[in-house]
């Protein structure tokens, strides 16, 4: 350790080198540095930086604060590139600081027309080269100079439509491109996926996530329904640069909680689609709840495992759906392998062969109400989860709470929500959360933690044989990856939103957590 | 051209005819997603007022009930609620079709001047608040009878854990000691829990610091169900004649820090 130790403080001497494309891929070579927004493009989430551990995690402590001074909680996971931590926060705000003292380098605003609503999270930054790439809320992605903050160029993705199009997520450079998605299923929008020349701004290529009529998935939708047929991609993707495949989780169909208008299957929506990234071509689809009809979206985190499958290794993706089953899926075909319920449900009886739900009887929304679980919000959300390869676990948060489905034939108005009706919490039992270590290859939980309530906020593995996890009463909390003993708290102050991360500067370990409108980082005191 | 024009007027008429339908849908889709919960599901009232009579408590013009809804009522347990304009205006038009099909409100039977008596000598005031006088342990009453229907507060003293409103839910914690405390749960985390008991304290514990915080499912109001036929219809009819002003209890609850 104290040779690696020695080579990170080298390292960080050096003048800041281009991130290239060679580094993204290897960005778990690149321990002190945090390069995506997964932290590397399979989305484990696990760090191999042990200074911070389950001996002294005690001793953890704030070590500086960032104080944003923007309203709105800050769903982002910042990027930490050779000292330098880069962030966005919600309305069109971003931020590089000095990431040992949290120290401002520079800001960006983004400019909005006259006119334009600008209320919207965002969750962060890529980089290539020494570009940043970032989305704004009225869906433009927009490239900076990552050294001074100055606007290089900025591309509408889709008209604006009275914010019917906007975009929180973080961008994922694959080569010389930035591929983004898009947010809207609850206001009509038809869902994409795009890729813009990172030198240029030049859009490559776009994968509709709505097949039109005649096209391949067309037939899944009734009439011309397909329109205004959501499949938002509001969460980044994760990427295998060895089979070169994008994985990305479709969003739900639209309007959310009216199947009525749009019988069918509503093909790609509560999907995981595979792409070629060069070209925005379909490799294979995977359907988690065809005809969704409680928006459960697939926008959750689609992991990239490589595991000994029943005897033999094999290339996996693995989901913990909104739906409250986790999936192990075959990265390289698609096949379907396992799926197992890992909260409360109420509406499949079980899972077919091909991973088909067989559907309980009346868990359809419907005008009285219809009490089902999970609740709109999911299972599990888009909050990450991380997997340890020395305990071989996958931690993830569990939101245990129900909704009564209240169903409408919608009205659809550009710029208007179009979600046909309402869901509203159940007033019979309160709501939880857990944070569930559970063996991705039987789906077994070897242990949980409960929270109070039902959580947004992800979690991070590190080789100190800690999981940091957050709940939805602000608490950061530090977690024995082995036996899930709370070994550390620190109260934020506010519902953490977000997802923590771990960096190295000179030497010294930090885990950062965005809660509310500030950056908290922590470190142990320095002897 | 005439014969166009004639089509257009139709389709014109027919469209403002469809959209109003739709409008009213659209209302009563928020009205049951939103307000049923506590107005019931045809607002004949429950833990909320009744919203069918043609009187509402706060003024019965749409600006009056846009504004409850916009602002919701200080010192209630109703929210303010952030509807678009025009989601707003369905809401109101379809409340409107609710008012008036209750048929005109009788004065509940029984006798309010030993009704009041009945609630002295149950001790009532022991947790329950009217005007200036008794404790804010429990909900106040003190404009109780504008509030909610017999039926509810009938159900409330019979069997009060039928329906518990959220900000009364109790706690109990066990201490290390063997010690059983229970309150009215002002605040609780993943952590830690705090109460406030019913001698108006509060009290605070870490929960690795006890045994075990226990949830109370039942109401910490006890249930009177063995009142007498008489006693309980004259307690209804005094308490259907509480329309006071909430302000005087808000503010005993404000100077004594209680939300």
């Amino acid at each position: 350790m104290n040779r690696v130790l020695c080579l990170f403080a080298l390292a960080s001497l050096l003048p800041a080198q281009s991130v290239t494309f060679d580094r993204l891929v290897h960005a778990l070579s690149e321990q002190q540095n945090w390069l995506t927004y997964w932290g590397d493009y399979s989305a484990v989430r696990h760090r191999d930086l042990n200074q911070i551990n389950t001996s002294n995690v005690k001793n953890l402590r704030a070590d500086w604060i960032f104080q944003t001074g923007q309203t709105g909680s800050l769903e982002t996971v910042p990027l930490v590139v050779d000292g330098v931590m880069y962030l966005t926060a919600g309305n069109g705000y971003a931020y590089a600081l000095d990431a040992r003292s949290g120290r401002r380098l520079w800001m960006y605003k983004h400019a909005f027309p006259p006119g334009r609503k600008a209320n919207a999270p965002n969750r962060g930054f890529a980089i290539l080269g020494n570009r940043l790439f970032m989305v704004t809320p009225d869906a433009n992605v927009v490239a900076l100079e990552a050294r001074t903050g100055k606007l290089l160029w900025q591309t509408e993705m889709a008209e604006f439509h009275n914010g019917q199009y906007t975009a929180t997520l973080a961008p994922i450079v694959i080569k010389d491109k930035v591929i983004v998605g898009i947010s809207g299923a609850e206001l009509g929008i038809r869902g994409f996926i795009d890729a813009y020349d990172t030198a240029t701004g030049k859009r490559a290529w776009r994968f509709w996530t709505v097949p039109a009529n005649g096209e391949p998935g067309g037939e899944t939708w009734l009439a011309d329904s397909w329109k205004r047929g959501g499949g938002s991609t509001w969460m980044t993707g994760t990427y295998d640069p060895r089979l070169n495949t994008l994985y990305w989780g479709v969003g739900n169909p639209g309007p959310d909680l009216d199947g009525y208008v749009r019988k069918g299957d509503n093909l790609y929506t509560c999907s995981l689609v595979a792409l070629d990234p060069d070209i925005g071509k379909l490799k294979w689809y995977f359907q988690f709840t065809p005809h969704d009809t409680h928006d459960w979206d697939a926008a959750e985190t689609p992991m990239l495992l490589d595991l000994n499958w029943r005897g033999r290794e094999r290339k996996l993706v693995v989901q913990a759906n909104r739906n409250a089953f986790f999936y192990v899926l075959d990265r390289e075909t698609g096949e379907f392998l396992m799926g197992k319920p890992f909260a409360r449900q109420s509406w499949a009886t079980e899972l077919d062969a091909k991973g088909r739900p067989l559907l309980m009887k009346d868990q359809e929304p419907s005008v009285d109400g219809t009490r089902l679980c999970p609740g709109l919000a999911g299972a599990a959300n888009w909050m990450a989860p991380s997997y340890n390869p020395e305990t071989r676990l996958f931690y993830f948060a569990v939101r245990e709470q129900c909704d009564v489905y209240y169903t409408n034939p919608p009205v659809y108005i550009e710029g208007r929500p179009y979600f046909g009706s309402v869901s509203r919490g159940v007033t019979d039992e309160p709501e939880w959360g857990l944070l569930k270590a559970l063996d991705p290859l039987t789906g077994e939980t070897k242990w949980d933690f409960r929270y109070f309530h039902a959580p947004w906020a992800g979690t991070l593995s590190t080789a100190g044989g800690l999981i940091f996890a957050g709940d939805a009463d602000g608490y950061l909390m530090a977690f024995d990856a082995k036996t899930g003993k709370n070994l550390w708290r620190f109260s934020t102050g506010t519902a953490i939103q977000n997802s923590p991360m771990t960096y190295m500067v000179n030497g010294r370990q930090y885990v950062t957590m965005p809660s509310g409108s500030a950056v908290m980082t922590f470190a142990l005191p320095v002897e | 051209m005439r014969i166009a024009y004639t089509a257009a007027l139709v389709l014109c008429s027919s469209l403002a005819w469809s959209q109003t339908g739709a409008d009213l849908a659209d209302g009563q889709a928020t009205f049951r997603g939103n307000c049923a919960f506590c107005h019931g599901l045809t607002g004949g009232g429950g833990r909320g007022p009744i919203l069918n009579s043609a009187r509402l408590a706060h003024g019965s013009t749409d600006a009056d009930i846009k504004n409850v809804i916009s602002a919701g009522v200080p010192g209630t347990s109703m929210p303010a609620f952030d509807f678009d304009k025009d989601e707003l205006a369905r809401l109101v038009a379809y409340l409107r079709t609710l008012s008036g099909s209750a048929a005109k409100a009788a004065p509940v039977a029984g006798d309010p001047v030993r009704g009041r008596k009945v609630y002295e000598r149950s001790g009532c005031a022991g947790c329950h608040r009217i005007g200036t006088e008794g404790s804010v342990y429990g909900p106040e009453l003190t404009r109780i009878g504008a509030g909610r229907s017999p039926e509810y507060i009938r159900e409330s003293i019979v069997n009060p854990s039928a329906d518990i409103p959220q900000e009364y839910g109790g706690v109990t914690v066990i201490t290390r000691d063997g010690k059983r405390i229970t309150g009215v749960r002002i605040n609780e985390d993943t952590f830690t829990v705090q109460l406030r008991n019913a001698s108006q304290n509060f009290q605070m514990f870490q929960k690795d610091e006890v045994q075990q915080v226990i949830p109370e499912t039942k109401s910490l109001m006890p249930a009177y169900s063995s009142l007498d036929k008489d006693d309980m219809q004259n307690l209804l009819a005094y308490l259907d004649t509480l329309h006071g002003d909430l302000n005087a209890g808000a503010a005993v609850k404000k100077a004594e820090g209680i939300r």
